[in-house]
């Protein structure tokens, strides 16, 4: 109705804008909202969240980043916090409740300043420098683990992997799984690819039954008439990756047969059979003991192999094949004439295995060592794929502290150290910027006093026990931080409840950055929706993206 | 609403049913002079370094934060026609110089407030533009006085003249990190700064953007990196001849519907190995003329595939046909339709060609240490989109503003400096004008205030007191006098070493005026009525069905 009349039109109608300090405090809250969600998955005690989805599946999971991207949030301002969480995942990945907590913290403490009129640029100049510094204290309390024999080292990088398992679902088993995840990381060596290291998981069982092949592993694929001949264990095989069908099938989509004399018709079946037999021949002569292709061998191919002890499986999942290629040395082949020794594989053992249910094919002792598999056994399935996810972040972090060796005390130590140098840095400050990074210091205290909430010890309690080590002068209790098993405080670095350094060093620029950002929009434009099936103003501000997509779209 | 009634009389009676017209100084030259008012008061907040941002969300559904006008602008859709006419002048300003759109679209909208108060007292809008017109030109000639002596000549290969003329431009964008920035693209541009500098291209500083990290983590890479992964499984390269193929690396299959006819078995058994055979015979041909790696426009055939690992040849796959072409500039190479063996000459080189993860993305890194000036890459680290895309495009100006000091490297006073000398000199003039044209010069002047003014506004300084102190200074004679807001007080720009470029002040200042004269010029719309089309939303046919009632 607006189009009536010579008022002013500046925008599409439907155009949403709200501008100013209140637009601002709006976003804070809903931060801090978002910040609320994750706040008790904090922790060694931290609680699980269950998920479930429009789709009707579950997750339970107690990791940031699977969290925020589960929750599907809509509101502008918080949806930058998932994309921290996400950003800390890709780049350390762990601490992703971590970073969307004190990005969180950060904004609630800076809510008040705004309330009373402070300019947002004054707080986020002051925030900048606070990170900083921040930034620079880390670096300088970070301990290196350089120079240690492989052994020691292996011993402290499980260290870090304990630390990131105890918050998680199986934090129970944390030293086994800790010592599983380094001699994965350990296997794979220099070279950084993390879809080197697999993870299979196999539902039943225990998961102290869960083990590590310094190889590939995989579920046995389908298997035609004549498997059951084919011999299941080899030592020392040549492995032969092909990535052609070993089926009796036309040989082109695109090629016909026209006869004229029905007496050639049998000649032309034969040499179909031909073919297929050439290629079974040449795979027998390369000399290989176990072939594999990523498409189908048929039953025809798999009594041949099994005539002649070679064992065989098809449709292997491409990421299994790329693996065994990667790890066996050998490269996958399309076609199998002229198959040189160069381009098979080899192993030391070759075995088929029963894993609870499931069979599977077991590469272990290869020669290139650069992969490495472990086979996750465990309850439900929700257990399993969080057990899964936290492997994952456990993987991670050891592979950020392999690549940079410093470590720092972990349950809430180095938050705490922190903020004391901060709070002592801001007295040294004149003017308003004394005040906001003060506020940043009293932010950062949120770790330690989250963990505490969550155990169900007295925050408070702890807190100024922990303020009171860290205030000595004498610097001895630099590394005091929560001691979660007896509610009190324990040096943290004796306890070996270590992280790398990078990990906190992440989380503090992206928690500051993504505060900083909050901070600096005063404006908010939401343009209506292009082809939206209903553009009324309710529309275009509650829906979420699933409605967005298009017209007509139906909701799943 | 006041319309409501409203009957078709004059020329109304004339137009089609729903065409509006409006006509007269108020409902005309006032409404529009409100309206782009409106739209330089959002930018308005987000002009000079400490800016707020804007929270845009496009129809698309994607988020932009950015302090960036002519992203503003460019994702608000504007709807009303005089609005749009600033807009379009950001645009042209965004093309010529690629920064300083804060400037045009603010400085317009000050014109067109100080032109309203003007109307109010009595002036013809005629009246208004010609005086506005003369303050044009008389502000050009000042501004070109006021260029700091020795700037005309520069070296564009040296580090700190390029960035004592970038900082105020990244500044402005990203504040407190322009020192990362701007070593950054200074660094990038001088790399592919070709020998006759006027010739720079833009194109050929590449931002890649990759989640994670902090900027701190950011990077120069002398080449080129694509967010792929190679196609086979050789992942690294050194010293290396490339091939490039536009066409793609397969068996080539006919375009028209073929079929093979077969009339006997032999031909049967045959059909495949000739057709292996003959992609090994390509592929061989590739090896044997020394390119160790193929870059392929399209498909990548699985059987050309097998071989190229068999011969130990890297393939990596560029579908984007501008990112295929400055890969060919990267390596120097020539790119081939077929595959085909390629003339030693048509070879590319590339000094090495790796895989590598960042912050968990796989990406291709190709270097080209050596001869190569062709591209460069700035690597860009962010913890989110939204922060990386604010990182860009502050790059993007800076890059820019290069490109602009090659061709211009005058530099004029930054922080408000040049700005309260205009209006001082500018109303010296007006004082010694005779006539009508007194008043609109006097008002141009004073509209040069908004600069220092927003600027100690989005600071958080007392403007009234800084302006003040400003004009001061430039009475006593000190024409460098600038805003510092570090400290929030008044210094000398050639202190705080803020420069901005004269070009950029010049074509800024240029735009809003004629920008603001244009829309002063209009004392008539007639819309059409929009025409409804299928693409039209619910609520907007509704409303304009109550509209015709």
């Amino acid at each position: 109705a607006s189009m009536m009349q010579p008022q002013i039109i500046l925008l599409k109608e439907g155009t949403d804008t709200s501008q100013g300090k209140a637009q601002l405090v709006s976003n804070i809250n809903a931060c801090t909202a978002v910040g609320d969600v994750v706040r008790t998955t904090l922790g060694p005690r931290g609680m699980d969240k269950l998920i479930h989805d429009d789709k009707g599946s579950v997750t339970i999971s107690n990791d940031g980043a699977t969290i925020m991207k589960l929750l599907d949030i809509v509101h502008p301002a918080a949806k930058i916090l998932v994309d921290i969480a996400k950003s800390q995942d890709s780049e350390v990945g762990d601490g992703t409740t971590t970073v969307v907590l004190l990005a969180a913290e950060f904004l609630k403490e800076a809510k008040p300043f705004i309330e009373d009129g402070v300019h947002a640029q004054n707080l986020i100049r002051s925030y900048r420098t606070a990170s900083t510094l921040a930034i620079a204290k880390v670096k300088e309390l970070a301990v290196s683990i350089e120079g240690k024999s492989v052994e020691e080292k292996k011993g402290l990088l499980a260290k870090c992997a304990a630390t990131t398992l105890s918050s998680k679902l199986i934090g129970g088993e944390k030293e086994f799984f800790a010592t599983m995840v380094v001699d994965a990381v350990m296997a794979i060596g220099n070279d950084d690819r993390l879809n080197l290291i697999g993870i299979k998981k196999v539902p039943g069982g225990n998961m102290r039954d869960s083990f590590l092949v310094d190889g590939v592993a995989f579920k046995k694929t389908f298997s035609y008439a004549g498997f059951e001949q084919q011999p299941k264990k080899f030592l020392n095989p040549k492995i032969l990756l092909l990535n052609i069908e070993l089926e009796l099938k036309s040989e082109k989509e695109n090629a016909e047969i026209r006869l004229s004399d029905p007496s050639q018709y049998q000649s032309i079946v034969d040499a179909e059979w031909n073919i297929i037999y050439d290629k079974l021949d040449k795979c027998v002569e390369s000399g290989a003991k176990v072939v594999l292709s990523r498409l189908a061998i048929g039953d025809l191919a798999t009594q041949y192999f099994a005539d002649r002890d070679i064992f065989c499986a098809g449709r292997v999942a491409e990421e299994d094949l790329n693996r065994v290629a990667a790890a066996a040395g050998g490269t996958v082949q399309t076609s199998v004439n002229n198959i040189i020794d160069e381009v098979l594989g080899t192993c030391e053992i070759f075995e088929e295995k029963q894993v609870g249910g499931e069979r599977f094919n077991i590469f272990s002792g290869c020669p290139s060592g650069r992969t490495a598999t472990i086979v996750l056994r465990g309850g439900a399935d929700q257990f399993i794929e969080e057990a899964e996810r936290s492997l994952h972040d456990a993987i991670m972090i050891v592979r950020r502290a392999v690549k940079n060796s410093t470590v720092v005390p972990g349950g809430g130590a180095i938050d705490m150290e922190i903020s004391k140098y901060l709070r002592q840095h801001s007295r040294t400050i004149a003017g308003k910027s004394q005040l906001f990074i003060n506020s940043y210091a009293k932010a950062l205290e949120v770790i330690p006093r989250q963990l505490c909430d969550n155990a169900g010890f007295d925050a408070t309690d702890v807190l100024n026990k922990l303020r009171q080590k860290h205030a000595m002068q004498s610097g001895e209790g630099a590394s005091y931080g929560v001691d979660i098993n007896t509610g009190g405080i324990a040096d943290s670095f004796a306890n070996f409840v270590w992280e790398p350094a990078v990990v906190k060093i992440n989380a503090i620029n992206a928690a500051t950055e993504a505060a900083c950002l909050i901070l600096s929009v005063d404006e908010t434009v939401k343009n209506p929706k292009s082809e939206s099936a209903q553009g009324d103003a309710a529309g275009a501000m509650g829906r979420g993206r699933g409605g967005g997509r298009g017209r007509g779209m139906r909701r799943r | 609403m006041v319309g409501m009634s409203m009957q078709p009389y004059g020329i109304q009676s004339m137009l089609k049913e729903g065409y509006r017209h409006l006509s007269g100084l108020d409902e005309a030259v006032i409404k529009n002079i409100e309206a782009c008012k409106e739209l330089s008061t959002i930018t308005r907040t987000s002009l000079g370094p400490n800016g707020m941002n804007k929270m845009v969300i496009n129809h698309l559904d994607k988020l932009f934060v950015t302090n960036d006008a002519a992203t503003i602008v460019n994702e608000l859709e504007i709807q009303h026609p005089a609005a749009k006419l600033l807009v379009l002048a950001a645009k042209a300003q965004q093309e010529e110089i690629g920064d300083g759109a804060n400037l045009t679209i603010s400085f317009a909208g000050e014109l067109l407030q100080n032109a309203e108060e003007l109307i109010r007292m009595g002036l013809h809008p005629s009246e208004i533009i010609s005086g506005y017109t003369k303050a044009v030109s008389k502000a050009v000639e000042i501004l070109e006085q006021l260029v700091e002596t020795g700037s005309e000549t520069m070296d564009v290969r040296n580090k700190d003249e390029v960035i004592s003329r970038m900082r105020a431009a990244v500044a402005s964008k990203q504040f407190g990190q322009e020192e990362i920035i701007c070593s950054l693209v200074t660094d990038a541009c001088i790399q592919v700064c070709p020998k006759n500098p006027t010739n720079f291209n833009v194109d050929n500083v590449r931002v890649s953007k990759l989640l994670g990290g902090g900027l701190h983590n950011s990077c120069i890479v002398r080449g080129m990196v694509l967010k792929s992964d190679a196609v086979g499984s050789i992942k690294r390269m050194e010293k290396a001849k490339v091939a490039v193929f536009a066409g793609g690396v397969d068996t080539t299959a006919t375009e028209t519907k073929g079929t093979v006819l077969i009339h006997s078995a032999e031909q049967l058994e045959n059909y495949a190995k000739t057709e292996e055979a003959k992609v090994e015979e390509l592929i061989k041909a590739v090896a044997e003329s020394g390119a160790k790696v193929i870059v392929s426009g399209g498909s990548i055939g699985e059987m050309a595939l097998h071989f190229c690992e068999r011969y130990k040849i890297m393939v990596l796959k560029i579908s984007s046909k501008f990112e295929l072409r400055r890969f060919c500039r990267t390596a120097g190479a020539v790119a081939h339709l077929k595959l085909s063996r390629p003339s030693p000459e048509d070879l590319g080189y590339v000094d090495s060609i790796s895989v590598e993860e960042i912050g968990g993305v796989t990406v291709t890194i190709a270097r080209n240490e050596e001869g190569g000036n062709s591209i460069s890459t700035v690597v860009l680290r962010g913890s989110t989109d939204s922060i990386l895309d604010d990182l860009e495009r502050a790059v993007d100006d800076g890059v820019n503003t290069y490109k602009a000091m090659c061709r211009d490297s005058r530099i004029v006073p930054g922080a408000a400096a040049t700005e309260i000398e205009l209006a001082q000199r500018l109303k010296e003039y007006a004082n010694a004008e005779i006539g009508l044209d007194k008043y609109a010069i006097t008002k141009y002047a004073e509209s040069f205030e908004f600069v220092p003014k927003t600027l100690a506004d989005n600071a958080g300084l007392n403007a009234m007191e800084i302006i003040a102190a400003l004009y001061t200074g430039h009475g006593s004679g000190n024409t460098k006098l600038g805003i510092d807001l570090e400290e929030g007080a008044c210094k000398d720009v050639s202190e705080t070493k803020v420069w901005d470029l004269f070009a950029t002040k010049l074509f800024a200042l240029k735009y809003a005026s004629d920008a603001a004269c244009t829309v002063l010029r209009v004392d008539q719309i007639i819309m059409a009525k929009p025409a409804g089309g299928p693409r039209r939303d619910a609520a907007q046919a509704a409303g304009a069905g109550a509209e015709e009632d």
